[in-house]
């Protein structure tokens, strides 16, 4: 069976000097059939990656039906008790949920906003613009924990920078709790987008890059001007790289466990609990099977929200 | 008007990514008290003693040691698997190559939530908690994924004609991969070593799950705990981080093409 | 990225490595699931003993860091009594130790002698079978009878509560005088308000609250219900369901705690222990929500003043049960999967002796359930008072459910913050009803 795949392959490689070099019929029997050595190749990796990862992740399932606290030899299957506790009769997790959500979308929002316009305003090549590209993706690279510290440090509302600084250029209205308020998720997002802007504008540089250059002189000889320029040619050409960092961000938001333990601690308090630190906690107070089931809606809820966020995405695209 | 706007931009943008790194290089330096009077300013007497009470106290220099030999290995290992895999699914004809494909990247959708608990009860049975190896081993199958998607993705679009020529030739699959592929996939092998390197280094939640024995943390973890240890003493607190950063910092002053080229390949791909 | 011919053959043994990994694991995973046989702890027979010849090397798990240097000096004159003999410490921050000691314990790889907070965790790890009791060993005859009580489970001896804390505000004597206290516990809570108010006067922070840090701002509940509740099991009977966080004596509790934040620093929800320690220690902070744990801290920190503690009373005169609350924890254990038992058993001996609890509890500064002790130690003087007073057993680790517990702690955070009492309540208690299902 000849794959679509091949096709592809063919047709965008054709017309080098190899292609014409060789018959047609030569190369086509040789692609199906391979020696049997190439079987060979997956397996140091599929045996442990089935052992190690996918086996326990199927047996999740299992633990996820039983009450098994994790020290017992002996446990109980409950069947889908742990399920409706989760989604009826749990406040924790739905707590979790919605700080999880509201940190997501915050996080969302500005740093997609501002890894944009700082992409725009660098995408040129300059000394200076390099320079500032490699300062600003710096933070990508330390440690959530590290950033988690650092703005510890920052939000500590009696000794911290934040309400010092505030105190200082006379904006005491301003200060606030922070980690300790009723909007910690908020500061907790800040701390995410201030470590992983940078990154984002990266991707944003690399698609501004792919912009035809003909395509910008052409508007500008048309007489548009900057934001028409960007709201009719640079928005929409850049649609593929604003899928990328919206998605990545989407998933971002969901693995924040690191920079909320740093944060806080475990248990984290309820304003700044996130479904990763509250399956944590239920696996550190030995409820293993509910932890269980917990990652499980866990995994499912992730797949619902990336699921929405590509179909708003392509339905902005299509508006816009 | 539109300069002004973007110079005052990146100029606060710059301030803010700055200072706090700033605040953190000084106050390493820096006393308790000096710290928090004057935290922007250069220290009054630079205090040295903190790196040698983090490294020998806290013993972080056991931790340090511990992340290079698992990042070092999960990485080496990761990489050179996902290469083989990714030769056989550029090769494999049909549906079977797509089926290779998807068996690896279809685990991008699981949350490592979902597999960690068996995975501790597994790793308890086969002895692996409280080790290295352990680490290094759930580093490997967890991050396959994503080393399989970009290494994979790479070797695909490979021109077939590449593999074909070396086959008429008589090259066996090891070789074809050893001299041919290999040298030819260099950029993204050296992207996806880049991006696990990081991933792999800032590891904190198997660690955490997995690890108990003080000897065996590695710096995320050490760092975690060493909050509670030293009740955030902020300036011993400041050089762990510093002392953690240190070889990724390195790295990227030297690399710094490759490492914005494999972070956003992960991002692309992740 | 061209690999040497050294990174391949790293590459081929590694990969060899893993393979055969693998095999056994592909073994243990196909027969895996909740609950069979465990590879570790469960298993594992008291094949040792605590009687055999002391020697070798064996790890004491425990959490304290700021008392390593006593512990080494203390070790130093063990293993020179012990010829051949080590101890290491394994210290891990007191939340961590919390979450994960157990599993680490019962591997045996770490802990033959080890450690346990008094309530959930104590009553987790005797369930787990990994203390070797102490009956009928000379050693129990060191500690005072009452203060080893909480490491008793089921009639036996199972470890020695080894440190007796005072879990009350930690304050600055001189400052409390200036205002008119000489140290002994307030009256009632108008005479208790009436001190806040003083030392507010005084231009410092009267309580300071450290919300940012749970360890420390909990310790406020105990004394906030040692008088208030109805019984000393209070918390034992929330979780249970007898009380419930809506009942009076608990909705009184918050309305109390809404009137004490009026005397916190501002944001006190936020404010990170640290910063707590410096405000205490600069003499900016009159009282700080913690324990007697912190004294040593402080004084690091440079305070020269007396320190005392100081406990909240919430009723009035007549209805006062206890003036403070004590805690006795650090509970010492051998464990039973550990491979040393002997030497673990020697090492615990040592520590109980008068004189070698006398070095730790001036080198720490914490009062100890060790008889015969003499404290030398200035501030271990100036809380000895407190020694004799009526004192309640700190009832939160009464507690068995770390998710029930964060509610009923939450609730107090939420008033601080500013949620109203009967609200804070209710959403605690709806909570505790989910999580006792």
């Amino acid at each position: 069976m000849s794959s679509p795949a091949g096709t592809v392959r063919r047709s965008a490689t054709s017309g080098t000097a190899a292609d014409e070099r060789r018959p047609l019929r030569s190369r086509r029997r040789l692609s199906r059939r391979v020696h049997w050595s190439l079987y060979l190749f997956p397996l140091p990796l599929l045996v442990p990656y089935a052992v190690f990862f996918a086996i326990p992740a199927i047996q999740s399932f299992q633990y996820a039906v039983t009450d098994w606290d994790g020290l017992s030899p002996t446990f109980n299957y409950v069947g889908f008790d742990n399920f409706r506790r989760i989604f009826t009769a749990d406040d924790l997790f739905r707590n979790a949920l919605f700080n999880n959500l509201e940190f997501m979308l915050v996080v969302l929002v500005l740093q997609t906003a501002l890894s944009l316009v700082l992409a725009l305003l660098l995408a040129k090549q300059s000394r200076a613009g390099i320079a500032l590209r490699a300062l600003f993706f710096f933070p990508t690279i330390l440690s959530s924990v590290s950033v988690a510290f650092i703005w510890r440090f920052i939000y500590d509302p009696t000794i911290g920078l934040a309400n010092t600084l505030l105190g200082d250029v006379g904006l005491h209205g301003l200060q606030g709790p922070f980690l300790g308020g009723p909007n910690a998720i908020i500061f907790v997002g800040l701390a995410q987008v201030w470590a992983h802007t940078g990154q984002l504008m990266v991707v944003y540089i690399a698609g501004l890059h792919q912009i035809p250059q003909d395509v910008k002189e052409a508007a500008i000889v048309d007489g548009a001007n900057r934001w028409q320029r960007f709201r009719y040619i640079t928005w929409s050409l850049i649609a593929p790289a604003t899928a990328i960092v919206m998605a990545y961000t989407v998933l971002q938001s969901f693995r924040a466990f690191d920079l909320i333990l740093g944060l806080d601690q475990i248990p984290p308090r309820s304003t700044m609990d996130i479904l990763s630190t509250r399956i944590y906690t239920s696996f550190a107070g030995s409820e293993f099977g509910y932890a269980t089931a917990e990652s499980i809606v866990f995994m499912v809820i992730i797949a619902i929200v990336v699921w929405l966020q590509r179909r708003l995405v392509r339905m902005t695209q299509a508006g816009g | 008007m539109y300069q002004f706007a973007r110079r005052g931009i990146l100029l606060v943008y710059t301030v803010l990514i700055a200072v706090p790194l700033l605040i953190v290089i000084t106050g390493s330096i820096k006393t308790n008290q000096d710290l928090f009077s004057h935290p922007f300013s250069l220290p009054l007497a630079p205090v040295w003693s903190n790196y040698p009470t983090v490294l020998g106290g806290q013993n972080l220099a056991r931790a340090f040691l511990n992340s290079m030999i698992v990042t070092a290995v999960s990485v080496t290992v990761t990489v050179f698997l996902c290469s083989l895999v990714g030769y056989a699914v550029a090769r494999i004809p049909g549906w079977r190559g797509y089926l290779v494909y998807g068996i690896f990247v279809v685990g991008m959708a699981v949350p490592a939530q979902v597999s960690i608990v068996p995975q501790y009860v597994l790793f308890d049975r086969l002895g692996l908690l409280d080790s290295l190896t352990g680490l290094a081993l759930v580093n490997v199958v967890q991050t396959a994924p994503v080393g399989v998607f970009i290494i994979a993705g790479f070797m695909k679009t490979l021109p077939r004609e590449l593999y074909e020529s070396a086959d008429l030739d008589g090259s066996n699959h090891w070789r074809t991969y050893r001299s041919i592929v290999i040298p030819l996939s260099a950029p993204s092998l050296a992207a996806a070593a880049i991006f696990l390197s990081v991933m792999h280094w800032n590891e904190l939640m198997y660690p955490l799950y997995f690890i108990h024995d003080p000897d065996k943390r590695t710096l995320p973890l050490a760092l975690l705990n060493f909050r509670g240890e030293y009740f955030t003493d902020y300036p011993l607190l400041f050089t762990g981080i510093l002392i953690a950063s240190a070889p990724m910092v390195v790295a990227y002053v030297f690399l710094q093409r490759y490492f914005v080229a494999g972070m956003t390949a992960g991002a692309i791909k992740a | 990225m061209n690999p040497t011919s050294g990174d391949n053959s790293l590459n081929r043994r590694q990969a060899l490595r893993l393979l055969g990994v693998a095999g056994a694991g592909a073994l243990a995973a196909a027969c895996a699931g909740p609950g069979s046989g465990s590879g570790s702890g469960q298993s594992t027979t008291a094949a040792a003993s605590t009687t055999g010849s002391v020697g070798g090397k064996i790890s004491f798990a425990h959490w304290r860091g700021e008392d390593r240097e006593v512990f080494d000096k203390i070790i130093k004159d063990f293993t020179a009594k012990h010829a051949g003999t080590s101890v290491r410490q394994d210290i891990s921050p007191s939340q961590d130790y919390q979450r994960m000691a157990l599993q680490q314990i019962k591997g045996g790889s770490s802990g033959d002698v080890f450690t346990a907070f008094r309530g959930a965790q104590f009553t987790d790890m005797s369930k787990a079978g990994i203390f070797v009791p102490f009956d009928g060993k000379p050693v129990v005859k060191n500690y005072k009878a009452d203060f080893i009580e909480p490491g008793q489970s089921d009639g036996k001896q199972l470890g020695f509560p080894y440190q007796l804390v005072f879990n009350m505000p930690l304050c600055n004597a001189d400052l409390l005088e200036k205002a008119g206290n000489d140290g002994s516990p307030p009256k009632d809570w108008d005479s208790y308000l009436g001190l806040l108010d003083k030392l507010k006067g005084l231009g410092v922070v009267a309580l300071l609250f450290p919300g940012g840090s749970p360890a420390d701002y909990n310790q406020l509940m105990h004394s906030m219900v040692m008088n208030n509740a109805p019984s000393d099991d209070m918390f034992t009977k929330i979780e249970s369901g007898e009380y419930k966080c809506t009942d009076d004596w608990f909705i009184t509790t918050l309305k109390q705690y809404q009137q004490l934040s009026a005397y916190f620093q501002p944001n006190a929800t936020g404010t990170s222990a640290e910063a707590g320690q410096q405000m205490l220690a600069t003499g900016k902070a009159a009282m700080m929500v913690t324990g007697s744990y912190y004294v040593t801290v402080v004084r690091k920190l440079g305070a020269k003043f007396p320190l005392n503690v100081l406990a909240p009373i919430t009723v009035s005169a007549d209805k006062v049960k206890y003036v403070g609350i004590h805690n006795t924890t650090f509970i010492l254990g051998v464990n039973s999967a550990g491979k040393n038992q002997a030497t673990a058993a020697a090492f615990v001996d040592y520590l109980s002796d008068p004189t070698v609890a006398g070095v730790y509890a001036n080198g720490t500064a914490q009062h100890v359930t060790v008889e015969n002790v003499d404290y030398t130690d200035p501030d271990l003087n100036a809380l000895s008072p407190w020694l004799k007073r009526k004192t309640l057993l700190a009832p939160l680790f009464q507690f068995q459910n770390l998710d029930i517990r964060g509610a009923v702690q939450n609730a107090a955070l939420e008033v601080v913050s500013g949620k109203s009492p009967e609200q804070a309540a209710e959403e605690a208690q709806r909570v505790v009803d989910q999580k006792r299902a």
